[in-house]
């Protein structure tokens, strides 16, 4: 398995666990409160702040098992696979968003609007690693 | 499953023609991963205009004697 293809696997799982981490908070909340708890952000922090040290940690780690192949920029293959990953992760993120706006002009609730947004961020970044790990084993 | 391009080649051929390289040695050579070079010998992958060249080169070879285009049954 190369470098970037580790990378990808660790990256997502950090932002499933993350995800999962700060939705239980927000449900949580939520369901004390009884309606969509409005965007808290600590719980905001709290994510970024887990994602960004986990990812630190795992690619340090990473890396250094790698040896060579760590410092090597990304060959033709691997930025036309992380190019092709980052576009159609797009497609996740514009569906989330729109997703957002339609139970915004329904339901007219901007936390749930505001959840589901930053949800379709964390859905596209786990479909941006899903897709290079598919366009990794698969071809592109 | 991607579609596979129709593009034949003879690289694993040409390594053991010259003292069994490596794929990593071959993929050193011309500046990619080792990877990227099973991508192509699979046929999982259609390298550049400028890696085959240099995969060419290395062997010491003409493009065509290492890359084929397959024609698809029928044509």
């Amino acid at each position: 398995m190369s470098f970037r293809e580790k990378t990808a696997w660790s990256m997502g799982a950090i932002l499933i666990l993350a995800g999962i981490w700060y939705f239980q908070r927000v449900v949580g909340l939520s369901e004390a409160l009884g309606e969509t708890a409005a965007p808290n952000i600590r719980f905001v922090i709290g994510y970024i702040v887990l994602v960004v040290l986990a990812s630190i940690f795992i690619n340090i780690l990473i890396a250094s098992a790698s040896g060579k192949e760590a410092e090597a920029p990304a060959d033709e293959r691997e930025r036309a696979i992380l190019d092709k990953a980052g576009h159609w992760s797009g497609y996740v993120l514009a569906v989330g968003a729109v997703a957002g706006l339609w139970h915004f002009s329904w339901m007219n609730d901007g936390n749930l609007m505001f959840h589901i947004i930053f949800g379709a961020l964390m859905a596209s970044q786990i479909a941006e690693y899903a897709f290079q790990i598919f366009l990794f084993r698969r071809g592109v | 499953m991607a579609k596979r391009p129709p593009i034949g080649n003879r690289i694993r051929e040409l390594r053991e023609q010259h003292g069994n390289m490596s794929q990593a040695a071959l993929a050193e050579a011309i500046g990619v991963t080792r990877q990227t070079v099973i991508a192509i010998e699979q046929g999982r992958y259609s390298p550049s205009l400028e890696s085959a060249f240099r995969i060419s080169r290395v062997f010491g070879v003409g493009l065509e004697d290492v890359f084929s285009w397959l024609e698809p049954p029928g044509n």
